[in-house]
């Protein structure tokens, strides 16, 4: 292109195109949990680190801060940070075996309709999903059958 | 290389993580089945000071730190980075991630050693 | 993917067309139009019947009509696809909406500039690098390659550079710079090729941070690819690769394909037997 010619509309997606998973498929929309859970995470773990120093301020503060967090908003918090940290761990299993490579299958010539190595590990992203619902409901029968 | 070897790193704490956090959760949140005491009693000053000053729990919570400080600020330096930045942003995000994570493990270690060496009874 | 037997009817189906006139327009806006569809009809069709009947001055790049060339990715119902081997009907939807490739600069109406996927092709030296670069040139014989060999890196050669994987993928779309899934998966093409030790030679530029680490396996570009090449698959074999070369397990320049003199292969083609005959002529 030179720079004669009439100036290109700039067409990147941008953030959209991170967060709008639209019509793609199920690892599009794994991968955005994935990241968000993650965020989530760092955020918590940040805080918590913040937080739990509170111990050294004696007794007393300590004692208040565990009060505070007993209280319902609180709980409900605590649940939801295990619900993503028990997909974003699960999830994580998946990525760490299948960005090595394992479960996706053997090059082969491809032909039509094609498979690819994303539909071949199918079967293994809806066992872990599963395991993950699994320990997310059982995890939380404490909160909602004390 | 070095690419390379910051990802493997950050697959090969995952195992840590998994084990240390999961033990964490046990400890923390299920006190009545692994350790027959409420959890409002596992959470008291009292008990979480008394599990502090173990050697095990000192040494494991500062693995874990370093673990999951490693891990998450490599995956938030990826998502900022992933954004249109110059070069010297760029740079910018790396080192001051790098600079986060360090004054906040430094930051950690403190506390877990106060909890290591503190006297009961002042 | 099956249509329903009510959606396949022919009918009259509108298209909202994304337009960019660069001399006259800031910004693109839609256009719409209706036409008669009939089964078996393309999106590619349908356009060249638009431009002949209604808007005359509606640009877009196409040239085999058969899904070999590449040339006519577009946006189509918000899924990167051929416009040639899009059919109309078994998409299901009376509004079919058609925009440019996102995550390419575009130049007007549905025309991307696929100027970015082609250097970034450039970059990971798209070419076999063998020890004796002569033999390249100058050939002495042939590359001795056996079928299984052949099949490890295969499907990766079916690329057609249309550039919908880029379109398609959620780090391309925010980082400029990430390479993208056709380079990444050209790179472990050259790379998995038993006729190429050119690792070393790619590392400069495909071990950076906007390499294959920033693939998070979203898997949209093999869901996009219409050849069946699946760059998911190859960035993840490249990530494998990567890590095994960084701990000293790579491929030694020793394994690198030898060369069957030409001498040779003339006479094992003369020693060749056909197969029996299969016809009886009587």
């Amino acid at each position: 292109m030179n720079s004669n010619s009439p100036k290109s509309y700039p067409n990147r997606l941008g953030l959209k195109g991170w967060v709008y998973a639209g019509r793609y498929t199920f690892e599009r929309y794994l991968y955005l949990g994935h990241r968000l859970s993650g965020m989530g995470l760092i955020a918590y773990m940040v805080l918590h680190i913040i937080e739990t120093a509170n111990r050294m301020r004696g007794v007393e503060a300590w004692q208040g801060l565990m009060a505070l967090f007993a209280s319902p908003p609180f709980k409900v918090v605590e649940y939801l940070l295990f619900a993503a940290a028990v997909f974003h761990a699960m999830n994580g299993v998946r990525l760490l075996l299948t960005e090595l490579g394992f479960f996706l299958g053997k090059p082969k010539e491809p032909v039509y309709p094609y498979s690819s190595s994303v539909m071949r590990h199918r079967p293994l992203t809806y066992v872990i999903m599963a395991l993950a619902g699994l320990i997310i409901i059982l995890g939380g029968s404490s909160l909602f059958f004390p | 290389m070095r690419e390379t070897r910051l990802w493997s790193l950050h697959l090969l704490v995952i195992p840590i993580i998994v084990v240390l956090l999961g033990t964490h959760f046990a400890i923390i949140h299920y006190a009545p089945v692994f350790y027959g005491m409420s959890v409002e009693e596992a959470r008291s000053f009292e008990v979480m000071i008394e599990r502090g000053r173990s050697i095990a729990q000192f040494v494991l919570y500062i693995l874990l730190l370093a673990a999951g400080l490693y891990h998450g600020l490599y995956g938030l330096r990826g998502i900022i980075r992933e954004l249109p930045l110059t070069p010297a942003l760029a740079k910018l995000v790396d080192v001051g991630i790098v600079l986060f994570g360090l004054f906040i493990f430094g930051f950690g270690t403190y506390v877990t050693w106060w909890t290591f060496s503190f006297k009961i009874g002042g | 993917m099956t249509a329903s037997h009510k959606t396949i009817t022919p009918r009259e189906i509108t298209f909202r067309v994304r337009r960019f006139d660069p001399e006259t327009d800031s910004a693109p806006h839609w256009d719409s139009y209706t036409l008669n569809v009939t089964e078996g009809m393309t999106v590619l069709e349908a356009l060249h019947q638009l431009k002949a009947e209604k808007e005359p001055t509606l640009a877009w790049r196409s040239s085999c009509r058969m899904g070999v060339c590449g040339s006519c990715g577009m946006f189509i119902n918000d899924l990167p696809q051929l416009a040639c081997q899009t059919q109309l009907l078994h998409l299901g939807t009376d509004v079919v909406t058609v925009a440019p490739l996102p995550n390419y600069p575009n130049v007007k109406d549905l025309v991307p500039n696929l100027e970015p996927l082609i250097e970034k092709h450039v970059t990971i030296k798209p070419f076999i690098i063998h020890p004796n670069p002569q033999e390249i040139d100058e050939p002495t014989g042939e590359f001795i390659q056996s079928a299984e060999e052949r099949e490890a890196f295969s499907q990766f050669t079916y690329c057609i550079k249309c550039g919908l994987c880029l379109a398609a993928c959620p780090t391309v779309a925010t980082d400029p710079l990430f390479l993208g899934p056709q380079a990444l998966a050209q790179a472990y093409r050259y790379t998995a090729d038993n006729r190429d030790c050119g690792l070393k030679e790619r590392l400069e530029a495909i071990d950076i941070f906007h390499g294959p680490y920033q693939c998070h396996l979203a898997g949209a570009c093999s869901q996009a690819c219409p050849k069946g090449v699946d760059p998911a698959f190859g960035i993840q074999l490249l990530k494998r690769t990567l890590v095994l070369d960084s701990i000293g397990v790579g491929k030694k320049k020793s394994s690198v394909a030898k060369v069957r003199p030409l001498a040779d292969v003339v006479k094992a083609i003369e020693e060749f037997a056909p197969p029996p005959r299969t016809v009886v002529s009587n």
